[in-house]
């Protein structure tokens, strides 16, 4: 199991989490395993740093939410995306596959 | 809309805590659960699901705190927490909270009354359209310096000056008021024509005078002030362009000046704030000898600076002296200040060391504050060690600690705020006319933010020692003492502290010595004359038999031992005539040098204000101009121009009789009569010497009668009145008061700096003396186990008083001798303020260590006390 320096969680937990609700409404925990098992194990959520980050998101307008009965019948508060999340995806993604290939690009110039 | 957002959501927050609360430990709670089914789904164990969540994701509590402390409403939250924390802290300890603020309030306040004031008198710049370019200019001639020009110097000044584009002369003189009903006695200001445009930018009703107004046969014309406009003529706008009374003649008024015009002149210049009404002068090439009397102001050309002005003066002092009769005078200067700074020359200096006191003051305070904290914080040390055991952050920490201290600060600052008003208005109240020359003086929001920023400034200074403490802890050590009291040793810190209040307090002391010194001198200073039963009111007579009908009129009164009269009473603020005097036989150069005040009186005069005749006679009834011109001189004057020689049959060279409104014609005077010197200016200098002169050759337009009663005359005033006014309806009488009154007010300055520098030293020496004994205090709890050992092991109560009075008495003796180093450093300060007592006056020095040590030994009886109270049994119980 990688432990992840929190800067970088913390530079791409939005990243995720904004992805992960742009294919469904999930609740905290949902979100965390779907990250979980979509990275393969790589990212480890924290509960705390992790709906700290949802009230973030939530009070940036990107998302809403809401209390709804989970599929064991258990309350729990659902997120969803709004359309500026939307937008706000797009524009997260768009930068960090810039990122990302600059990164690329420069570790094979080294090889 | 993420901005409304955060306000919402944050608000909401705040308001309905309870609610977002159990929202979020509802969804912490709900994450949890919902990872321990997904771990029982894969078959796990209930017991072993909760032990893997628990392992991957710690305390279910943490995690609710950390959801709990996003939001910018969190940090109002703590801080409101913080906030009623130190409130309930400072409730809980009343004695502290009320001793920190007090010493806060007071020291604030102090300081904020003070700064009011300095502000108001030294800071403000004068209310003069560009006032920052206004300079007086005096001139020094001979021995007399900052003396008022003549006509000449001024036309000549005026012809050559570049730097200037202005220059204005004025003259204050008592005269009559120009009037409707009564004749009345007021003060006329003769000025240039170029004058009033100097000191406002606009008449508030018609004009100012204009070079027309000086033209030969111009119709006369005056500027009335405000008040008179109110008082004499009832505020009506249609007296512009009319011709009024004045004096045996009449006058076109041409302008009211603004309500608030004020004239504001050095103390030296004989120039009061007030002036009734003011009449123009003619700028004209006079004669080079002429009389100096106009007080020169200024104004430089907008690139110019107070340099050049004063390079160009030098130059033009030297053509000056180059024509006529001037090339002989020697020693001929011409000096421009700025009227800013020349103006509060002589109370500049007061005013600082009153700012310097009041700054030791708060500065005593503050440490008192810093004391009582540092004591604190090292009580609550190890409640804050636990603190930091659980969790709390340095920053946590060092927000509490800050809040705490923010609190005090802010009563510290509102009940100084309380204490500035007052003192403000006490300040106010006991002011002495030197200094009132600025009119209104009312805390302004600037004093006020002023106050709060000290307020701040010293909340964070006073919270650094106890952060340091918690940035010093070290958790384990202290733990292990686990609330055992600490080792006693004393804090260096606190020695410090304390040495450094005594000091401070030491120095007030010494300087409160040395002014009250002075003022019990003032008090007894021999002014010349006796002031007790002699009463004093000015009156206008036209000519010298009129004069004598008022002296015998008065004389006839019930009560009355003797009447005289002068053309200016001793003392006193109104107008001064003084010319130059030389003896016979002075070579040309010497003439038109030295300056003499001149009086014009009555026989009688000497006896009844009680100065003394040292030699000679007075005058006569037949000492006029018919006979051999007369004169009698002061004994300073006497010893001046004929040194180990008589005086009497001498002849000395001044002005008498007036010919024309400003001139007097120069004549030779034979000395029959020497007096003692009559303290005409100050109390405590000796400004010019005097020379009186018999009113038949030099009448005046305005004369105060003296009055000597043989006791107390109940309802002298209204008989006076009666008396003069059966001779004659229309002879003003103005200024009824005892000849005390103007002894008083020489003496206001004197009074005001010693009960201020007074109360600052009590309330230093207060202070100082509640920081020794909470230091001492403090100690002795500190040291409760160690006494108990003493004396269990057979210590006398008289070692453990020994041993505590040891530990109160260094630091005293450590702020004696710095504060004796100190005040020997900054006691020549006060030097001018001084009179006969020097700044290092031994005696002062051992009376303030005398009760330094003594007051001190007494603020250290309660804790002493209690140390040799001190049971073994229970002190050992304790430990």
């Amino acid at each position: 199991m990688t432990e992840w320096n929190t800067d970088v969680i913390q530079g791409t937990l939005d990243l995720l989490i904004l992805k992960t609700l742009s294919l469904e409404s999930l609740h905290g925990f949902g979100i965390g395993r779907r990250v979980e098992q979509v990275s393969r194990g790589v990212f480890k959520v924290n509960p705390g740093s992790l709906l700290t980050a949802l009230q973030r998101l939530e009070r940036a307008g990107w998302l809403d939410s809401e209390w709804r009965n989970t599929e064991n019948s258990r309350r729990a508060k659902f997120y969803f995306l709004t359309r500026t999340g939307k937008k706000q995806l797009e524009i997260e993604e768009a930068d960090w596959n810039r990122r990302a290939s600059a990164v690329a690009r420069l570790l094979r110039q080294e090889a | 809309m993420s901005f409304w957002r955060q306000v919402t959501h944050g608000l909401r927050g705040l308001l309905r805590r309870h609610e977002r609360d159990r929202e979020i430990d509802d969804e912490v709670q709900n994450y949890f659960e919902e990872m321990t089914a997904a771990y029982r789904e894969r078959g796990f164990s209930d017991n072993d699901a909760r032990r893997a969540v628990r392992q991957e994701c710690g305390n279910l509590h943490a995690a609710k705190e950390q959801v709990r402390t996003y939001g910018w409403e969190n940090t109002i939250r703590t801080w409101g927490a913080d906030l009623r924390c130190a409130g309930r802290q400072l409730r809980r300890n009343p004695v502290f909270a009320a001793a920190a603020i007090l010493m806060l309030g007071i020291g604030i306040g102090a300081n904020t009354a003070i700064f009011t004031f300095v502000n108001s008198v030294l800071l403000r710049p004068l209310p003069y359209p560009s006032s920052n370019r206004l300079a007086i200019i005096l001139s020094e001639l001979g021995n007399s310096s900052r003396a008022p020009a003549s006509m000449f110097e001024l036309y000549q000044m005026r012809q050559r000056s570049r730097v200037f584009d202005q220059i204005a002369g004025i003259w204050v003189t008592n005269r009559e008021l120009p009037d409707k009903g009564d004749p009345e006695q007021g003060k006329a200001g003769v000025v240039t024509s170029n004058f009033l445009q100097l000191f406002t930018t606009r008449p508030m009703l018609g004009r100012f005078f204009s070079r027309e107004d000086d033209l030969e046969n111009a119709p006369s014309t005056i500027v009335l002030s405000y008040p008179l406009w109110v008082r004499k003529f009832g505020a009506d706008p249609r007296i512009i362009g009319t011709s009024v009374r004045l004096g045996r003649g009449s006058s076109v008024v041409i302008g009211v000046l603004p309500r608030d015009f004020r004239l504001i002149f050095p103390e030296d210049a004989s120039v009061p704030p007030e002036v009734d009404y003011f009449q123009s002068i003619p700028i004209g090439p006079w004669e080079p000898n002429g009389p100096g009397f106009l007080h020169l102001v200024g104004r430089l050309r907008n690139a110019e600076s107070l340099a050049a002005a004063q390079a160009e003066l030098a130059s033009i002092a030297a053509q000056i002296n180059s024509i006529g009769e001037r090339t002989k005078i020697a020693n001929y200067h011409l000096y421009a200040f700025s009227l800013q700074d020349d103006d509060v020359r002589e109370v500049r200096r007061t005013l600082y060391l009153l700012f310097g006191g009041v700054a030791f003051v708060l500065l005593i305070g503050c440490a008192n504050v810093a004391n009582l904290l540092m004591v604190r914080a090292r009580q609550r040390l190890h409640e804050t060690t636990i603190r930091a055991a659980l969790g709390a952050s340095t920053f946590r920490l060092i927000q509490q600690i800050l809040a705490e201290t923010l609190v005090t600060a802010l009563f510290g600052g509102a009940v100084a705020l309380l204490i500035g008003w007052a003192a403000l208005q006490a300040i106010v109240a006991v002011e002495p006319a030197s200094f009132a020359n600025l009119g209104q003086v009312s805390l302004d929001l600037r004093v006020l933010a002023f106050t709060f920023a000290i307020a701040f400034l010293i909340s964070v200074i006073v919270a650094l020692a106890p952060i340091s403490a918690v940035r010093r802890l070290k958790l384990a050590e202290d733990l292990k003492r686990s609330g055992r009291s600490t080792t006693p040793k004393q804090s260096k810190a606190l020695i410090v502290l304390v040495a450094s209040e005594v000091a401070l307090a030491f120095v007030l002391l010494i300087g409160t010595g040395l002014l009250l010194r002075t003022f019990a001198h003032i008090l007894r200073v021999d002014p010349g004359f006796r002031a007790e039963n002699v009463f004093t009111l000015r009156v206008s007579v036209p000519n010298y038999e009129a004069l004598r009908e008022v002296q015998r009129a008065l004389t006839a009164l019930p009560g009355v031992q003797s009447v005289s009269t002068v053309s200016h009473l001793p003392l006193d603020d109104g107008g001064n005539w003084y010319d130059y005097y030389w003896k016979d036989g002075a070579p040309v150069d010497q003439q038109n040098t030295v300056m003499a005040d001149m009086r014009s009186v009555l026989p009688g005069y000497f006896d009844t204000i009680g100065a003394q005749l040292i030699q000679g006679r007075d005058f006569t009834d037949s000492d006029d101009a018919a006979h051999q011109h007369v004169a009698v001189i002061d004994e300073i004057l006497a010893r001046r121009l004929w040194p180990g020689e008589s005086a009497l049959g001498k002849r000395v060279n001044v002005s008498d009789s007036p010919k024309g409104p400003f001139q007097f014609e120069r004549d030779w005077l034979v000395v029959v009569g020497v007096v003692r010197h009559v303290q005409c200016h100050t109390l405590t200098a000796t400004v010019r010497p005097q020379i009186y002169l018999p009113y038949a050759l030099a009448p005046r337009p305005s004369m105060s009668m003296v009055i000597r009663t043989a006791g107390a005359v109940p309802d002298l005033v209204s008989s006076a009145r009666k008396q003069i006014a059966a001779l004659n309806r229309n002879l003003p009488i103005t200024h009824l008061e005892p000849l005390s009154a103007v002894i008083d007010r020489a003496r206001a300055t004197s009074r005001f700096v010693s009960v201020l520098a007074t109360l600052l030293a009590i309330v230093a020496l207060q202070l100082a003396l509640g920081g020794i004994y909470g230091v001492l205090s403090y100690c002795v709890v500190l040291r409760t186990a160690e006494i108990g050992i003493r004396m269990a092991v057979g210590a006398q109560r008289a070692e453990v008083m020994r041993l505590v009075f040891a530990q109160g008495f260094l630091p005293v003796a450590l702020g004696i001798v710095t504060g004796a180093i100190l005040s020997a450093v900054s006691m020549p300060l006060l030097d001018r303020l001084l009179f006969e007592v020097k700044p290092d006056n031994p005696r002062i020095y051992l009376l303030a260590i005398v009760a330094i040590f003594v007051l001190s030994g007494i603020a250290m009886l309660l804790p002493v006390l209690r140390a040799v109270r001190i049971d073994p049994m229970t002190a050992l119980a304790c430990e």
